[in-house]
């Protein structure tokens, strides 16, 4: 953070002005963003007070830089917040032409003072903070200006706008914005703001692990707002409505994009640079685009009708997708440049199932299934013979689908074993506890080290139990056998469902592109690119196995560098991406004044009631009605935050 | 039931009651522009704020919008939110220095003239208009558009005229007078500064008067499953 002239920051000042620079003490512990420090910013303003690292820094230049931002996020909603900010921004302006009065700045502060005080939004009743602030503490600033009547220049500041939530979601989605679109039922421009960011909404509204919702400023009043399900509604209702988006069209390009797989990263890629006018071809070794929203989830979470629309309004964005297209067998990478595709993105997932490490896995016994394999069995509709007892091995979300899937498939006896405890299980919460309530039985702390088989067939496992040790470097504590502990389990079928990793036999030359540790593809984290020059990769294949959000994320980001790569002939970070980074370390989550939530919890969503989920796939969780989405969308705090920086000189 | 105190008052009061009113319930009078006993209560104008002490903690809210809980304490007339009743009527005053009641509003909570200038306009973004539309006509001919983060709009009441059936509710309801509504020789006009509709009115085959738009009554009589010939005679001949 270095050392700083001024700085008042959630209620904590340090005023080291007229001191000179070796006596400045240092801010440390402020808890403000690390991005930037004194080398790369004169002066930092947001919702909960400002730093000045450099003398020369005009205070009331930077508060109405950072009110003029303000003013364009203010929605209008409440008079005190709308009018209000109007007339601080003007004022402001008006002390900076050099006509301002001293009785200005009583207006200010009684502005100021009056919209944290009275705003009908978090926003609004942080966002003077700053302002009142620079009146205690700056004030001979104001009053210098005032006297000198005359106009001072006007500094370029640099900006960022986000929210708890906006930061918490990997694709930034703005949520308070569609939030608050939804609330005054503008649903189509709702959608077209979360398209933005987000190219499947109906299935990130199904499946996200909502990550925003973790970050919900609501959850310390009462409990989150539901942020998927209001996302799910607009999707929803969009469709229901027989609605498709309107698009702008594109300028045309003639540059050609080609992209290896039509999961979520290769679609979020594809619609982007086709919003851009590229012309973009997705090569996908399946039957069927998804990528793992088609093959990875159940169509109880997940209809395939709902993926398929989304896909589709993909492609008419302009992007084509050749099925049954696999590079390495049908087409060869290198092949690609010669058909003069001016970029490659990687998106290949992570499909192939990890070994467990047992004896005889590898045998091909009939009734040992891959989780992977499995689900995608169950999601082409292959015929899948129901057995009597089935074990699936993992703890995470793919071991979970496999296990309600084989319920759903008439399996009689169902199965988890899991190597940790429940605490350590990866699976989501919530679907755990489905599972559970649909009749899967979980056994912890236990693996199986052999399996079992007569004439070829599976007949069960031998397996151990296990203890939890020290915390290994997943911070998960790590199982250890126990030694004599060994018992057999009897099954049908054994599904192992541990981990996946990508496949990356079809990379036609290994030191071309540097691969990771754990054999996933290396790229530059900003920049998604690979060794390889004009080769990009994002999603699972680089990651490892994540989730859809992260995917989708990746995806838009490499449309961006793409992008770059293609007009400039290189990726250099940007603007946007370095202020990402500036704002970590921050916790966006605190203020200063609480406000006061009256209680109103969160709206639920019915389910399919558990005897009618047998024997088929129907959807599980029910979506918004109108009037509960609209119930949920007031819940909505609105904790925009406002950044303003001043670089250094 | 829940238990709080209002002006000193201990008062019992339905859960899920506002402030409002249990207050009025109480015969405390809360002075409201943006209020309407029979919309969704909305905040907008702020005028109706009141003080309200949590858990020790003293805060500002609207009254028509926050639902009374157990033990908290309500001041209608506290200083603290007088003062911010005083600071909403200055700005609403502002914007809107023309309206009859606003100028009412403004001069019983104690402003007679705004220190500041703003852009005039004869729109104060309250939505009962919209709200009215929506809730009791069944229609949304009025939306609002809020402004937001890279949304590039100003905030403002959207007009959609295939939506509008021509019955004037939100120039009834509007409180500055920024819609209105006027009949002359078979017709009615709606407007506001920027758009206008105007519509057929319907003539009575009896007294030959022009009673309501052709457009509004098509609309009931489609509601309200009656046979087609139903609104030629006005309910005067009727």
């Amino acid at each position: 953070m270095g050392k700083v002239v001024f700085s008042s920051w959630a209620g904590k000042t340090v005023d080291n002005r007229g001191l000179g620079v070796k006596q400045h003490a240092y801010a440390e512990d402020l808890g403000l963003p690390s991005g930037y420090d004194h080398t790369e910013a004169a002066a930092f303003m947001g919702w909960d007070g400002f730093v000045v690292w450099d003398e020369k820094v005009n205070v009331v230049d930077m508060v109405h830089a950072y009110i003029k931002e303000v003013q364009k996020v203010c929605c209008g909603e409440c008079m005190v917040g709308y009018i209000g900010i109007t007339v601080l921004a003007d004022t402001l302006a008006r002390i900076l032409d050099g006509k301002g009065r001293e009785k200005d700045i009583d207006l200010l502060q009684w502005l100021a003072n009056g919209i944290k005080e009275n705003a009908g939004c978090t926003f609004g009743q942080t966002a003077p903070i700053p302002i009142i602030d620079s009146i205690k503490y700056y004030r001979d600033e104001y009053l210098k200006l005032i006297k000198n009547k005359k106009a001072v220049p006007k500094s370029n500041y640099k900006v960022m706008v986000t929210a708890p939530c906006m930061e918490a979601c990997p694709a930034h989605l703005d949520i308070p914005g569609y939030i608050q679109l939804i609330r005054n039922q503008r649903y189509r421009e709702s959608l077209s703001l979360i398209r933005n960011g987000v190219c499947l909404p109906s299935v990130i509204g199904r499946v996200c692990t909502a990550p925003c919702e973790e970050a919900c400023r609501r959850t310390q009043y009462d409990g989150r707002v539901c942020i998927r399900l209001l996302k799910r509604y607009v999707a929803d209702w969009e469709m229901n409505s027989g609605l498709t988006p309107s698009s702008a069209k594109p300028r045309k390009s003639k540059e050609k994009v080609a992209i290896i797989g039509a999961g979520p990263a290769g679609l979020a890629c594809s619609y982007n640079l086709a919003l851009k006018g590229y012309q973009v071809t997705i090569f996908e070794e399946l039957s069927v685009a998804g990528g793992m929203a088609a093959v990875g989830i159940p169509q109880y979470r997940l209809p395939t009708k709902i993926l398929e629309r989304d896909i589709e309004l993909i492609q008419k964005a302009g992007v084509e997708i050749r099925l049954n297209t696999k590079i390495g067998r049908d087409l060869e990478m290198e092949g690609l440049w010669k058909d003069d595709y001016k970029a490659i993105f990687i998106a290949i997932g992570a499909h192939k199932g990890r070994k467990m490490g047992a004896e005889g896995e590898d045998n091909d016994y009939e009734g040992f299934v891959d989780g992977m394999k499995f689900l995608q069995d169950v999601n082409l509709g292959r015929v899948i013979e129901p057995k009597n007892r089935v074990l699936v091995v993992g703890g995470g979300d793919v071991a979970v689908d496999c296990a309600r899937s084989c319920l759903r498939l008439g399996f009689r006896d169902v199965n988890i074993v899991y190597r940790r405890s429940r605490v350590e299980m990866p699976a989501r919460k919530a679907e755990i506890e489905e599972a559970e309530k649909e009749g899967v039985k979980i056994s912890y702390l236990v693996t199986p080290t052999k399996i079992l088989a007569r004439d070829g067939k599976v007949i069960g496992a031998e397996c151990i139990k296990m203890a939890l040790g020290e915390p290994d470097s997943s911070g998960r504590r790590r199982p250890i056998p126990i030694k004599g502990s060994e018992f057999v389990m009897k099954a049908d079928m054994i599904i192992p469902a541990i981990g996946q990793q990508p496949d990356l036999s079809f990379l036609p030359d290994r030191n071309q592109i540097k691969l990771a540790k754990q054999m996933t593809i290396e790229t530059d984290t900003t920049t998604c690119q690979t060794s390889g020059e004009g080769i990009f990769a994002g999603g699972d294949c680089v990651t490892g196995p994540a989730v859809l959000i992260d995917a989708l994320a990746s995806g838009n980001r490499t449309a961006q560098s793409i992008d770059q790569y293609i007009r400039k002939g290189k990726v250099t970070q940007g603007e946007d991406s370095k202020l990402e980074s500036a704002v970590k370390g921050i916790n966006l989550s605190e203020q200063r004044e609480q406000e006061i939530v009256p209680r109103e919890m969160p709206q639920i969503t019915s389910q399919l009631s558990l005897k009618k989920r047998f024997g088929n796939f129907r959807e599980v969780e029910n979506g918004f009605n109108t009037e509960a989405a609209l119930e949920e969308a007031k819940r909505c705090l609105r904790c925009y935050r406002v950044m303003v920086w001043l670089p250094a000189k | 039931m829940v238990e709080l105190t209002i002006d000193n008052q201990r008062v019992r009061v339905k859960k899920g009651t506002t402030i409002l009113e249990a207050a009025d319930k109480f015969n405390i009078t809360i002075p409201t522009l943006c209020h309407h006993e029979n919309l969704t209560p909305l905040g907008s104008c702020r005028l109706c704020t009141v003080e309200v002490i949590v858990n020790g903690i003293s805060k500002l809210t609207t009254a028509c919008t926050f639902p009374v809980e157990q033990g908290i304490e309500v001041r209608t007339t506290s200083q603290k939110a007088l003062e911010a009743r005083r600071l909403a009527a200055e700005l609403l005053l502002a914007k809107c220095p023309t309206s009859a009641k606003i100028k009412s509003l403004a001069q019983e909570i104690g402003v007679a003239k705004p220190r500041i200038k703003v852009r005039e306009e004869d729109c104060i973004l309250c939505e009962l208009c919209v709200r009215t539309c929506r809730e009791i006509v069944g229609r949304q001919a009025l939306k609002f558009i809020n402004q937001g983060l890279n949304q590039r709009v100003e905030p403002r009441i959207d007009f959609l005229p295939d939506m509008c059936i021509g019955c004037g509710s939100c120039a009834y309801v509007c409180p500055t007078g920024a819609i209105k509504m006027e009949d002359k020789d078979g017709t009615r006009v709606v407007y506001a500064r920027n758009w206008e509709k105007d519509f057929k009115l319907k003539k009575c085959k009896v007294c030959g008067n022009y009673w309501a738009p052709e457009e509004q009554l098509e609309y009931i009589r489609g509601k309200l499953n009656l046979p087609p010939d139903f609104f030629d005679v006005c309910p005067n001949c009727r």
